[in-house]
């Protein structure tokens, strides 16, 4: 299909959507799909051809109308359609009429406002409509996060995405207007020529970076993604962070870099990844949990744009392109292993009320899709073999290591690094073992979850969408490399060609080996199991005769030991009761981590602004004698000033 | 036909001559302690006597309980795949292995550690907890030696980083890996495979309820491990490339015999150390790894 067709029923589809989401459920559901599945042969066909551009004949806003879809903006609208679609379906039955009477109809149209206006911010190319169309995107997710806005903790979280998402545009707004200001146009395209850019990708960074979500401009995110229904933590995690990679992407391409910049972007990477998953392994809340893991895998993103940065600095060297191209890969692996992980959290919460995972336990035997689904996408999230995550993170490995190697200057920055992800990989890890662990083995916490129920078919099936798109990547991967080839070689403009690194073909093969061999050891296994009789009895517990469900590892137990190696920054509270006396009856141990970042830096400071402002409000009270006296002291002041020959 | 039979070749050497090693090992503590000891093939024995043994499950665990320890296996088997053995090279061999290697190791602990939860046992769930934190440190020392060997050979492919010559910082990057040898089989000082008390245990405490073939599995598994880490650690520290092909087999068999001799040493001579310093003990392996890496760095080749 011609790629302008494909997009104008793709838009047409988003726009039914809307009209009809709140009247009529399952026209919305099928327009939606039709627009999604539009836009994503549109952007197929920009993967596999040439880059696709339209200019208007009239203007809105002033300006001419820009649109441009090239081989980094295809990826992340393939990346929109595969989650919006599969959250539409999600969705569909997740946040239905029956259950939600109040926001059913409002979150159906705002999510496809969402989806359509994350399309628009991919296509735009002229700064004004990027700003207008990624302020649509900003306050559509506002809409969606808050949609049980019965509840105080959401409207908390709502107004705090908000704030957050306005100082990121007021950012953007600055680095939008500067630009054009010091080009004399709107639109933009490749300007590495022009070295006074160069100051204005710090003003990128901070703007595309609070949306990115990464270490320390994540506050926003944590909560955020916690309270918005799940389908909609599943996009905004999936999709809606990965914008702010987009516009760094982009503009790290487009502009020319400040110096150091690579280094900068490679050092947030790293502390984003390190500190996002030290923070997910103190957190009792499962979805809280899932977020600090989105500004984890920020972090894996920006290594890899970071090192292609540095590599441009050292004459555009190979490793580069291995580091961007890894990165970029990473964009797609998280973006589906996360919304799949964050569907599974919502089918939890559907079917045991509850997020804290201290109240869950042994779910697989009443919820064994989601629980299977979700161990899928815990192997993938963890970078582990054969799925789709180890690709992306070897990627970046070989950029790092091949960084190393060369013995350039470049090493002391790449070995860090290279440590690093090796460290994150270990506590993601350990990160899954714990949710996994509590919230679907064992025995219930819970009588809610005792008595859990497996979600229903459409939920079922976009969960195992995503899983097999998970699976696919990481038994195939050459299958999808000629289209992250294709977007590393338009994010600079002077890197033609991004060969395949020529091992990736060998890695798949060893991929489906390993699959294969596995299935076929365990039901090997399993066979030899039943055929030597296979009896059930109580855990073993060491004799103790009667165990129970309190006796099990808990969620802060687990993490115990990794928290307090993280303690100085993580800054867990504590509550301890210690049993006292020589009859002691009743002892208890409690701890949290808070959202250290917002509570500690941000908050104090939040407060001294507005101790100060209310300083400064006594000055306005609205009585005209003392404004005319404020004037007359005005007058005095300069009077005094031009006396003292300073208005020379 | 000679891909087959190289193949057949490097299985059986993998599956039959693992078990030996914990038999090594028991025998020299037994000889350290004054004691006959059990016999070198125990580990065969039981493992045969395992596997005809039935199987009994916790009442909460999932089958993947049962089937868990056999892609841990898998994953071992593949890692040991991607591990050349002297002369003979790798099973499979490809530029950026050396990574695989690393994450085909945490797909094993995954495994492992899962099937731990599945009992909700209070003792898995410390054992699992201890394997997958400790493990942090490990990797992060795993990743400086296997840097560092890769500065010293300028390559990505086990084949080449492990075989032919030998850099200026062997005995650090020897003493670095050894440590992790003990951590990663959970060996004294880390863990006490022989205690019974199960508050000390990382390895024996996670599979305190499995029972019949998959605790064969798993116990083969762990024998296939600690060969891994034995080859792993003599192929990186001795230049074996400049030697012949019968002496450098015969070499790296001397070398593997000697670092399961150590490990059998040091169990006997060394206390456990207490949880809190196993950190500690394991942030001096990972440091050793770095110091050996700037050596390589810094030195270049020997």
């Amino acid at each position: 299909m011609n790629t302008s067709l494909a997009l104008v029923v793709a838009a047409a589809g988003m726009l039914l959507g809307i009209m009809t989401g709140r009247t009529a459920a399952r026209i919305w559901l099928i327009t939606t799909l039709v627009g999604v599945v539009a836009a994503a042969t549109a952007a197929l066909s920009v993967l596999n051809g040439a880059d696709w551009e339209w200019r208007s004949g009239f203007t809105v806003g002033g300006e001419l109308l820009h649109l441009r879809l090239d081989g980094i903006s295809a990826l992340f609208m393939m990346l929109l359609c595969v989650v919006g679609g599969a959250g539409s379906v999600y969705g569909s039955e997740y946040w239905s009429e029956i259950e939600h009477p109040r926001s059913a109809r409002s979150g159906r149209l705002w999510w496809s406002m969402l989806v359509l206006s994350m399309g628009l911010v991919l296509v735009m190319s002229n700064g004004l409509h990027f700003l207008i169309a990624w302020e649509l995107f900003a306050l559509s997710a506002y809409f969606l996060i808050t949609l049980d806005r019965q509840r105080s903790e959401v409207r908390a979280a709502g107004w705090l995405y908000l704030a957050a998402s306005h100082t990121g545009t007021l950012c953007l707004f600055a680095f939008f207007t500067s630009l054009a200001a010091q080009t004399g146009s709107w639109e933009f395209g490749p300007m590495r020529d022009q070295a006074a850019l160069s100051p204005l990708f710090w003003l990128a960074l901070v703007g595309f970076g609070l949306k990115a979500g990464l270490f320390p401009l994540h506050i926003w995110l944590p909560s955020a993604h916690a309270n918005a229904p799940s389908h909609v933590s599943a996009i905004l995690s999936g999709v809606a962070i990965k914008l702010g990679i987009y516009g760094l992407v982009r503009f790290s391409g487009w502009l020319p870099m400040p110096e150091n910049a690579g280094t900068v972007v490679a050092i947030l990477g790293v502390v984003s990844a390190v500190l996002g998953v030290a923070f997910a392994l103190g957190q009792h809340d499962m979805k809280r949990l899932l977020a600090y893991h989105s500004v984890e895998n920020i972090g894996i993103i920006l290594i890899g744009l970071g090192f292609a940065m540095i590599s441009v600095e050292h004459g555009n060297a190979a490793w580069g392109s291995l580091a961007l191209a890894g990165g970029l890969l990473h964009v797609w692996n998280h973006g589906l292993f996360k919304a799949l992980l964050f569907f599974g959290a919502g089918s939890v919460l559907h079917a045991t009320g509850t997020r804290e995972m201290s109240r869950l336990g042994g779910l697989w035997r009443t919820m064994p899709w989601t629980a299977g689904l979700f161990g899928l996408g815990a192997v993938a999230i963890c970078g582990l073999p054969p799925l789709n995550g180890f690709v992306s993170e070897w990627l970046v490995y070989l950029g790092l290591f091949d960084a190393t190697i060369l013995h350039e200057s470049s090493a002391w920055e790449a070995i860090p690094a290279a440590i690093a992800l090796g460290v994150t990989g270990g506590l993601a890890l350990a990160c899954f073992i714990k949710v996994c662990g509590i919230v679907f083995l064992g025995a219930p916490r819970s009588e809610a979850a005792a008595h859990a129920h497996e979600c229903g078919k459409s939920m079922r099936s976009a969960m195992c969408l995503l899983a097999g798109c998970c699976v696919a990547i990481g038994l195939a991967p050459i299958v999808f490399w000629p289209a992250i080839a294709r977007a590393a070689s338009t994010w600079h403009p002077a890197w033609k060609v991004v060969q395949a690194p020529e091992s990736l073909a060998p890695l798949g093969r060893v991929h489906v080996a390993l699959a294969v061999l596995a299935i076929t050891a365990a039901a090997l296994l399993w066979r030899r199991v039943k055929h030597q009789g296979l009896k059930r009895e109580l855990t073993w517990d060491c004799g103790y005769a009667k165990p129970s469900a309190r006796m099990q590892y808990t969620v802060g137990s687990f993490a115990g030991i990794i928290t307090e190696w993280f303690a100085f920054i993580l800054r867990p509270v504590r509550h301890m009761h210690r049993p006292r006396g020589p009859l002691p009856h009743d002892a208890s141990f409690e701890e949290h981590t808070p959202e250290t970042v917002l509570e500690r830096v941000v908050a104090p400071f939040a407060n001294l602004i507005m101790r100060v402002s209310l300083i400064a409000r006594r000055l306005q009270h609205g009585h005209v004698q003392a404004y005319v006296f404020y004037v007359l002291i005005g007058l005095a002041a300069l009077a005094a000033i031009v006396i003292a020959g300073g208005g020379k | 036909m000679n891909t087959i039979v190289d193949i057949v070749l490097r299985l059986a050497c993998w599956l039959l001559l693992a078990p030996l090693l914990p038999g090594i090992i028991n025998r020299v503590k037994a000889w350290v302690g004054g004691r006959r000891g059990p016999p070198v093939l125990q580990l065969y024995y039981d493992l045969a006597r395992l596997w005809k043994k039935s199987v009994v499950m916790s009442t909460l665990a999932s089958p993947a309980f049962v089937v868990l320890p056999a892609v841990a296996w898998v994953a071992l088997l593949a890692a040991a795949m991607l591990m050349p053995l002297g002369p003979a090279g790798a099973g499979l061999s490809f530029r950026g292995d050396v990574v695989l290697m690393l994450y085909l190791l945490g797909l094993g602990r995954f495994c492992t550690a899962w099937a731990a939860m599945e009992t909700g046992s209070a003792f898995e769930g410390m054992g699992a907890v201890r394997e997958v934190s400790y493990a942090v440190l490990a990797e992060a020392a795993m990743v400086a030696a296997m840097l560092s060997l890769s500065v010293q050979t300028h390559s990505l492919t086990l084949t080449t980083m492990l075989s032919p010559t030998v850099g200026a910082g062997a005995v650090l990057l020897a003493a670095g890996l050894f440590i992790v040898l003990l951590a990663e089989n959970c060996r004294v000082p880390f863990d006490d495979p022989n205690t019974h008390l199960e508050l000390t245990m990382i390895h024996e405490v996670m599979v305190l309820d499995h029972s019949g073939p998959p605790f064969a599995v798993i116990l083969h598994g762990a024998s296939m491990k600690l060969l891994f880490f034995a080859v792993l650690l003599t192929q990186a520290v001795l230049p074996m490339g400049k030697l012949g092909v019968v002496s450098s087999a015969c070499v790296l068999v001397a070398g593997v015999f000697v670092v399961t001799v150590s490990v059998g040493f040091v169990e006997s001579l060394m206390a456990r150390l207490a949880f809190r310093r196993v950190p500690l003990q394991l942030a001096t392996a990972f440091l050793l790894c770095v110091f050996a890496l700037l050596v390589a760095w810094k030195g270049g080749v020997a």
